[in-house]
C-alpha cells in the first residue's frame, strides 16, 4: 500500500510541518515516510517530551486508509506509554473512498484510541487545512482544538451541501475560523497564522504537560482592587483581572464562544492553573446554557489532567427567558454542578463582586466541595440582590406605601434584610465563605491554598461535552 | 463594509453614549444597556463610523435587535 513518499517541496508536507511543531534537537520519526498519508515522530516542545503525527495532504488530499490510521493508533499507543501529551495536525478530506469501509473501520480504531487515551494524556489537535468527515471529528474528541486560518472543519464539504439540501455556502462560512471560533464551540483556540497555530499548540504541550508547583514564597502580590469600576452596577471586562491575577497573560480557551464566561490556562506561582471566570461585560456575567457547558468542559479537561482551579465569582444569576429554557439550561447547567462536585483537583472560589441565587452555587460553591472560598470585603452573597428579595417579601406591606415614598422605604427595608439575611458575616459565620481577603493580596492567598492543598487528579475521561 | 451591532439580551438602553458621524475605534462605549439590575457597555468590535444609530435612551430591546451599524 505504501509506495511514493510525500512530495518534499510542497509546504504542506508533514515532515514539514513535524518539523515547525517540535524542537529542532530529538526529533525522531517513529513511522515510515511514505504515501500512508500520515507520518509520526516523537521529539520534545521546549525539552518536554511530546509524540505527534500529521497528515500528508501531498498524497490523496491526506485522506485516511488503513495504513495512515495505524500510523495514529500506534502514535496514541506511544503517548500512553510514555504519558505524554499527543499533537495531532490535521489536513484531510477525510476516509479514503478508495478503500471503501476499510477506511471507515480505520478511522474508527483511531477513534477508539482517541477516547481510551482520554483524560490519560493532553490531546492537542491543529487544524491547518480542511478536515472533513472523520478528520473532522479527530479534532472533535480531543481535549482542545487550535485552528489555523485556512483550516475548515465540517462533516459535509460546500458540494455535497449544495447537492443535497440545495443551500449555498463556501467552505469559509461552512466551517472556519468564524463559525467555529463564535459559534459552533468547536475550535478552542483561533491563530492568525499556521506557524501561530503551532505555536499555540506548543504552549498548550507545556502547560499540561509540565505543569510545576507552586512556590508561594515567589508570588509577588498585585493592586487587582482597582480593576473593578466603582459602582457595584457598571459592568466591566474581566479579562485585565483574569491576566494580574496569573503571572502573565494566560492562553484562553473559547474566547469568542459564550464569552461571557472566560475560561484561561495560566501560570500561578510557576504552576499550570485552569481559571474559570464570569466576564460581566457580557450578558452581565450570567451564567447561561453555554457558558455553563463551556466552563464545564473546562473544569473537566483541568481535573482530568490534575490542573488546579481559580474560579473568580462575579455573577447575578442564571440568564431567565425561555430562550434559555429552551436551550436546556438546566440540562446543560446541571452539567457545571456535576463537574465542579466530582472535581478533585484543589479548586479555590474568590467571589469578587456578587454571588446570588443558583449561579452561587453552580460557580464551585462550598457546598459542591470548593477547597477553598474567599471573598473581597465588599463582596456579596445572597440568593438575590437585597432590593429584589424585600420586594418579594414585603410585597403587600410595599404596596401599601404611598409610591413616593416608596424607594426611601424599599432601601430601608433592605438595610434590615442585609443584616438578618446575611452578606458576608452571615457567609462567614455559615463557613461558605473561608476568609474575606484584601484585593491586593490575592495572588498570594491563592497561590498558599493551591499549595496546602493535596495533589490530586479526576479518575475520568473527557468527553468533549 | 459596515458590521451590525446587536443586543446580546434583553435590556433597557440606559444610555447612548455614541453619536451617528462619530468615528469609534476598537472597545470604544455605544451604547449602555440595562439588564439584570446592571449597566452593561455595549462596544464598538471594529474602528470605524457610525453610520446608524438605531435605539434610544429608554428604548427596550430584545436579543438579536440591531442597536447600531459601524460604517
Amino acid at each position: 500500500m505504501a509506495g511514493r513518499p510525500p512530495r518534499d517541496s510542497d509546504p504542506r508536507n508533514p515532515r514539514l510541518r513535524l518539523r515547525a511543531l517540535l524542537d529542532e534537537g530529538g526529533y525522531q520519526e517513529v513511522s515510515a515516510y511514505d504515501a500512508s498519508g500520515m507520518l509520526a515522530a516523537i521529539g520534545t516542545v521546549d525539552g518536554v517530551k511530546v509524540v505527534a503525527f500529521a497528515c500528508d495532504p501531498t498524497v490523496q488530499g491526506g485522506a485516511m486508509g488503513a495504513d495512515g490510521c495505524d500510523v495514529v493508533v500506534r502514535a496514541y499507543d506511544r503517548a500512553v506509554a510514555e504519558d505524554c501529551p499527543v499533537i495531532g495536525i490535521y489536513h484531510s478530506g477525510g476516509a479514503r473512498l478508495q478503500e471503501g469501509v476499510g477506511s471507515l473501520h480505520a478511522v474508527g480504531r483511531v477513534f477508539r484510541a482517541m477516547i481510551g487515551a482520554s483524560g490519560r494524556v493532553p490531546q492537542i489537535s491543529v487544524v491547518l487545512g480542511a478536515a472533513a468527515g472523520g478528520a473532522a471529528y479527530g479534532p472533535a474528541l480531543t481535549d482542545v482544538v487550535v485552528l489555523a486560518p485556512e483550516g475548515r472543519i465540517f462533516v459535509t464539504g460546500p458540494d455535497v451541501v449544495r447537492s443535497v439540501t440545495g443551500e449555498r455556502v463556501d467552505m469559509a462560512r461552512l466551517g472556519g475560523p468564524e463559525p467555529h471560533g463564535r459559534r459552533s464551540g468547536v475550535v478552542h483556540v483561533v491563530a492568525d497564522s499556521e506557524a501561530e497555530a503551532l505555536a499555540r499548540a506548543r504552549h498548550l504541550a507545556l502547560l499540561l504537560g509540565a505543569q510545576g508547583e507552586v512556590d508561594p514564597e515567589a508570588v509577588q502580590d498585585r493592586p487587582l482592587g482597582g480593576l473593578l469600576p466603582d459602582s457595584p452596577r457598571r459592568a466591566y471586562d474581566v479579562h485585565p483581572l483574569v491576566d494580574a491575577v496569573l503571572d502573565a497573560p494566560g492562553l484562553e480557551l473559547h474566547p469568542r464562544w459564550a464569552p461571557n464566561m472566560v475560561t484561561t490556562l495560566g501560570r500561578l506561582g510557576g504552576r499550570t492553573v485552569g481559571v474559570v471566570a464570569n466576564n460581566p461585560l457580557r450578558l452581565g456575567g450570567c451564567l447561561d446554557s453555554l457558558s455553563a457547558e463551556k466552563a464545564a468542559r473546562f473544569v473537566r479537561t483541568c481535573d482530568a489532567f490534575g490542573v488546579p482551579l481559580v474560579v473568580l465569582v462575579d455573577v447575578p444569576g442564571y440568564l431567565p427567558g425561555v430562550g434559555q429554557e429552551w436551550e436546556g439550561v438546566v440540562r446543560r447547567g446541571a452539567k457545571l454542578l456535576h463537574a465542579f462536585g466530582e472535581c478533585v483537583v484543589p479548586r479555590i472560589t474568590l467571589v469578587t463582586r456578587k454571588s446570588y441565587g443558583g449561579a452561587y452555587i453552580a460557580m464551585n460553591a462550598r457546598s459542591l466541595g470548593a477547597t477553598r472560598v474567599f471573598a473581597w470585603p465588599t463582596a456579596q452573597v445572597a440568593v438575590m440582590g437585597a432590593v429584589a428579595a424585600v420586594r418579594i417579601l414585603h410585597r403587600r406591606k410595599l404596596s401599601e406605601v404611598p409610591e413616593e415614598l416608596r424607594e426611601q422605604v424599599e432601601l430601608e427595608l433592605a438595610a434590615e434584610h442585609e443584616i438578618v439575611a446575611g452578606g458576608l458575616p452571615k457567609a462567614r459565620e455559615l463557613g461558605v465563605v473561608d476568609e474575606v481577603i484584601e484585593p491586593d493580596a490575592t495572588r498570594s492567598a491563592l497561590a498558599r491554598a493551591i499549595a496546602g492543598a493535596p495533589r490530586r487528579r479526576g479518575a475520568h475521561g473527557n468527553i468533549p461535552l | 463594509m459596515s458590521t451590525e451591532i446587536q443586543a446580546e439580551m434583553v435590556a433597557n438602553v440606559w444610555k447612548v453614549v455614541a453619536h451617528e458621524g462619530d468615528a469609534l475605534t476598537e472597545g470604544d462605549t455605544l451604547v449602555i444597556l440595562e439588564s439584570m439590575k446592571m449597566e452593561i457597555p455595549v462596544l464598538a468590535e471594529s474602528t470605524g463610523v457610525v453610520a446608524e444609530l438605531k435605539v434610544a435612551e429608554g428604548d427596550v430591546v430584545q436579543e438579536g435587535d440591531v442597536l447600531a451599524v459601524i460604517g
